[in-house]
Order: C-alpha cells, then structure tokens, then sequence
C-alpha cells in the first residue's frame, strides 16, 4: 500500500499522477513592513526533503506556515492538495510534527505521552494507547514506556518527540533538528530511524536542519532558502554534480611543466595530496581534451579524469557566498 | 529464506488504519447550547419535578464532556493532580467540612424526631435538652437544607479549595508554559480553545469536587432524610447551587489560568493567589468592619463577590448576609465580569504568543 500522501486531497476517483508534497505559488509573508519570505514558487515530489538556510533566511516562517499555524500574506500554496491558507489544525493532520525544543509533559510516562498527543489528532482513546505502544517499541523505547519523561535521556526524549510525531501514522514528517544534541551514536541511530521510515515505509520527511550531513545522508531532495527566497532546489545528486568546472586528476610522471602550463590556460590547483592526484578548477570554456594534450606535450601520462562533486556542505557555502557576492536572492 | 546475516528487527512499524475523529467544535457549542437551555428552561419552569428533572439531565449531560476533544487535555491534568498527595491531604480536609454538614443534618433529623422526650443522656454524663440540641443545630449552624445552609457550606469550604487552587495552578497550566508542554498542545490539530477548554475543564472537574458536588449530595441527603417533598418544593436550591457552582467555576478557572499563566512556578502563584483572596479578606473586613468604610470595599474580595452573587443565587435573606453591610449583587457581578474579562484579555494573547517552532 502507497502512503496515504499519494491520495488526492478530495478523496473520490483514482489519479495517476502523485499529489505533489509542497506546491507553492508566489507564496509571501510579511510582518508589517517586513517580508520574512517570498515571494516562493516551488513543487515538490513527496520524498525526503532537506530544508536548508543561514539563520533569519525563514525556514521557521515557512515551517509555520506548512503546519497551519501563519497564514501566507499573499500567494497559495498547498500541501498534500490542502489549502494552506485554509486548512488550519486540518493541516496538522496530515503532518507529524517533532519539535527540537523538548515540549514534553512533566508527570506523565512516555506511553502516556504519546498516547495523548495520539488523542489530540483526534485518534479514539484505546487506539491511541495500543498504537502508543507499538509505536515506542518500534522505536526501542519500549522497555523505558512506563519511565517519568524526566528520567529520559536526550537520545531517548529524541525518539519519544519522533514517537509523537508517528502516532497517528501520518503521510508526512516535519523534523526540525531531529539529532540535535545526541551524540555520534546517537545520532546515527537516528538518522538511520529517518532513512528507514522514508524508505521502507514511504514516509515523506522535511528535515529542518543545520547539519548538512544528516540532509545528505536521509534527503533526495533539498531546498535552500536565503533570506527568504529560494537559492536552490532539486534532487541531492543533481545540485551536487551542477557544479562542470571542477575535476579530479590522476596523473604520472615529472608534473612541473604541466603544472605550469595549465597554470597558464587558467586551470587551477585546488589540492595536491602529492601522489599524484590534483583537484582543479577550469576556467570557463576549458574543454577537457585539453588536459590530455597538454599531458602528452610534457609527457605525462594521465590516468584518471572524473567530475569533482561538491559535498552538500561546499555546494551550500558556495550557493550563498555567490548570493552575497551577487546581492540576491532580495527580499 | 529469511536472510541469517540481517540486522535483527523486533517489530516492523505498521501503519494505523483507523479514521482520526473531527475538531468537535460544532459538537462543543451544540453541547453548550443544549445545557444553557436546559439550565434556562430549568430556571423558568414553575413545577419542581420538572426542573429536577431537567437539572437531572443537565448534570448527567456532563457525562458526554468525556467525548470531547479537550478532555484528553483536561483527563492528563487531573491525573497530575491525583498522583500528588498534597492534593489527597486537601481534599481529605475538605471532606471533613462536608462530613461535619452531612452528619449535621443526620443529627438534626434524629433530634427532630426525638423533641416529645424531656431530655437525652449522653454518655450517662450530659444531659441535652432536644430541644435546645435542635435549635442550635437548625437555627445556629443551619444544617437545615435551607438557603444558608449551601450558603455557608460554600463558604466555610472557600479556605481549602483556595490553597487547593494555588497549588494546582502551576501544576495545571504553569507547567506548560514553564517547560514548553504549550507547544506541544498546540502543534496538535487543534486550537487554541481546545487548550484552554480542556484546562479550564480540568479547574472546573477539580472546583467542583470540593464544592458543587458536595453541595448537591447535601441536598439529597436532606431531602432523604426530610421527605419527598423536599425535593420538589426546595427544587429552587438545586438550581442556586448548580447556579452558584458554574458562577465559582467560571471565574476562578478564568482567574487560576490567567494567574498561572503569568506566574507560572508554585511559590509565586501561592503569594498571590493568598493575597488575592486572603490578603484582600482581611484588608476589605477591616476597611469595613473596622474602620467603617463604605461596603464597596468588599468588592476587592473576589470570594466575598462570589459569595453576595450565590447568596442571591439561592435566593438567601440578603439583609441577613454575614458579614455585613455587603455591595449590591449587580455590583459584585460586575466586578466579576470585570476582572475575569481583564483575565482572558491577558491570557488569550499569552497562548497565542507562544512560539510552537522556535
């Protein structure tokens, strides 16, 4: 069975094309004078999509806005085929929402925690407490369900806001820094949770973070905002391999005349790691035959020539560092 | 063949198929319109076993507050309340003011039946004119199923349930704002007056159980162990006390959540709830008792304007209200009406200004 996101908003008849997770058109909110974003225009797949941006580019303002909480000033948007403007507490239906800050409940165990948030989006009382279990034993909290929340440790309270999020089965997961504070192990445990619940179980997930790693390692999607606009979107691969003017270079033989002469055509060396292989940077227009016969004029032999691939961490930096240097995205 | 070299999985996550219920809004106000009219036509109806009957109904409706979508809110704050012994302890002094009325009114009704006999030995000690037991039973203490006796029962309870509230103030609300539990509420589908539903329940539940409930098992018992009678003719006391109950729920749940939202920890939300009601007590009594102010001073005790309003309620003596002179009851409402709407002007705001993503 598809995920319940793959239906249309309506109900009724059968489509075949997916209702598409995020559609937004000329989205904007303002405060007061102040537009914190947009205008935004965008249409995502359901997937697993990373939200990323510098602190005040309005992940947060956009984060309300998809979970009903803000109304959009102007433009329309959609998740799922509901209304964002309208949809209201509807919206939190369709959305688990794990919060990064704590948000738990003093007093109560994790079962009941997570019964009650089940019973809040409107699930009956005995569903919710069977599901509560089910739920935290698939999250291995199963032997501390009956533990206060004070007693949890931070991995542990990590799992029971994602535990929360999934009572009610919901086609889509807004995490917002969900390894936040864990440690390596932790973190990977959880990241591996993501992974799962967006491969095997088709979830569609929007990871709001800051760490670039856990986005390249759960997301085939990201979107980068930037003071309030959109920088970049698209699949992981894609936006990783846009960058054509970088290349890794295995070379062999006496090196400094082709050094020199590709000096000379612009190309620069990015790193050396002395055994023969060179990450450079072609100026634009270089074709790559030129590497072969320059090589063959000062009688070095290549043995390697491939793309260079930015890291997701390098392609953000560069995406903004261009952004500034160009003075856009503007509000 | 199940592949031996597999990383072990307890339990695959499974999807849940059930159907999520609605908001609940339309239910919420048909519930509420339904009880304001029951309790209206209660009030306006001449025949007593009718308006019994309908209080019977309104109070049994309550029953259907469970399906509510603001009662998991309200159940989980209860239930924080319960698991804390100093809430028992209260409560068991609370009781001990009902037991005193609920065996008082037993003992009267013994000593009524026991007026043809000159004198009673006690103990092979005392000897108690009936008589004399009797008068001071129904005229002093007044456990006599009158007006006054409600009248007093709630006020001699004012004590208890003031420090009760004071300290489930933090535990009900505070505590969401203090550890953030808010946002967590209301990144749930639904509004912000589920929430405020859902506490407000859980004050009122709470109130209740020290004050109206009591009340009314009082009235029963009275008319049990008077006559039938009792129940239709003195109907209009069932009403004056359901009328003086949803008056003390009404305000102080407004008053204990706009309180608690503001001071949030215990020790605070104590100094001021005592100086709200206790503070405020003594300084209006010796403004008017002492040094012979105008009784518009009683008007600073927020207890002392519930009580004029359930006096009138009960359709008590006024002239005969303890301490006296008192304000008029239209001034006590409206001081009521006041500051419960300055409560909810500051309260509403605080709820919405809470960042659910930071």
């Amino acid at each position: 069975m598809g995920p319940r996101g793959m239906q249309p908003a309506s109900g009724g008849s059968r489509v075949t094309e997916p209702v598409p997770l995020i559609e937004l058109q000329h989205l904007t909110r303002s405060f007061g004078p102040l537009r914190a974003l947009g205008p935004l225009s965008c249409r995502l797949a359901p997937g697993r999509i990373g939200l990323l941006g510098p602190n005040g580019a309005g992940k947060s303002t956009l984060l309300k806005i998809l979970l009903g909480l803000l109304a959009p000033s102007s433009g329309t948007g959609r998740i799922l085929g509901r209304d964002l403007a309208h949809a209201g507490p509807e919206l939190r239906r369709l959305i688990g929402y794990m919060p990064e800050a704590d948000g738990l409940v003093p007093g109560l165990s994790g079962v009941e925690y997570v019964a009650l948030a089940g019973e809040l989006c409107g699930m009956p009382r005995r569903d919710a407490s069977r599901r509560a279990h089910e739920v935290l034993t698939y999250l291995e909290l199963g032997d501390a369900r009956y533990r206060p929340l004070e007693q949890y440790s931070l991995g542990m309270k990590q799992r029971l806001k994602l535990a929360q999020a999934l009572i009610h089965d919901p086609p889509v997961l807004l995490l917002d820094e969900p390894t936040s504070g864990l440690d390596p192990t932790g973190r990977d445990a959880m990241l591996e949770l993501l992974d799962r619940l967006g491969r095997e179980h088709h979830k569609s997930l929007i990871l709001c973070t800051h760490l670039l790693g856990d986005v390249e390692r759960v997301c085939n999607t990201v979107l980068i905002l930037h003071r309030g606009q959109i920088l970049a979107q698209g699949s992981v691969a894609e936006l990783r391999a846009s960058r054509q003017d970088r290349y890794i270079l295995q070379i062999q033989g006496d090196s400094a005349g082709f050094r020199e002469e590709l000096a000379l055509e612009g190309v620069q060396i990015v790193t050396d790691n002395t055994r023969g292989q060179w990450r450079v940077t072609v100026p634009h227009g270089f074709v790559t035959r030129a590497f072969f016969a320059l090589a063959a004029h000062h009688g070095v032999l290549i043995r390697g020539l491939r793309a260079d691939e930015e890291s997701l961490e390098e392609l953000f930096h560069r995406l903004l560092a261009e952004a500034d240097l160009h003075g856009g995205p503007q509000r | 063949m199940a592949d031996l070299n597999a990383k072990p999985v307890l339990l695959h996550y499974r999807g849940w198929r059930g159907s999520l219920q609605g908001d609940g809004v339309a239910s919420t106000f048909g519930f509420l319109a339904v009880q304001a009219a029951l309790f209206g036509v209660a009030a306006l109806v001449p025949s007593g076993l009718v308006r019994v009957l309908l209080l019977g109904v309104f109070l049994a409706n309550f029953l259907l507050v469970s399906r509510s979508r603001a009662w998991p809110i309200a159940r989980v704050a209860l239930l924080m309340l319960f698991r804390r012994r100093l809430f028992w302890g209260l409560y068991a002094l609370s009781i001990t003011v009902f037991l005193c009325y609920f065996f008082g009114q037993y003992l009267m009704s013994w000593a009524q039946g026991l007026l043809g006999e000159s004198e009673i030995r006690v103990g092979g000690v005392a000897r108690v004119q009936p008589k004399w037991l009797l008068e001071t039973l129904r005229d002093t203490l007044h456990f006599n199923g009158s007006p006054l006796t409600f009248r007093d029962f709630f006020w001699f309870e004012a004590n208890t349930v003031m420090i009760a509230l004071a300290f489930s103030g933090a535990v009900l609300i505070g505590n969401d704002f203090r550890y953030g539990s808010l946002a967590f509420y209301l990144a749930k589908p639904i509004s912000i007056w589920h929430y405020l539903l859902g506490k407000g329940l859980a004050v009122v539940v709470f109130l209740n159980l020290f004050t109206t409930l009591p009340a009314v098992v009082l009235w029963v018992q009275f008319g049990m162990l008077e006559s039938w009678e009792y129940f239709t003719e003195q109907s209009h006391l069932l009403l004056g006390i359901l009328a003086y109950g949803l008056v003390l729920s009404t305000s102080l749940t407004i008053v204990l959540l706009a309180a608690a939202a503001w001071l949030r920890t215990t020790v605070p939300l104590i100094m001021a709830w005592m100086t709200l009601f206790v503070f405020a007590q003594a300084v209006s009594s010796a403004l008017v008792d002492g040094l012979r102010f105008s009784p518009l001073w009683r008007l600073i005790d927020l207890w002392n304007c519930t009580y004029v309003i359930g006096n009138a309620l009960l359709q008590a003596d006024l002239s005969k209200i303890r301490p006296s002179p008192q304000p008029e009851v239209w001034q006590a409402a409206l001081v009521l009406l006041g500051v419960c709407s300055a409560c909810l002007s500051y309260l509403i705001p605080r709820v919405r200004a809470v960042e659910i993503v930071p």
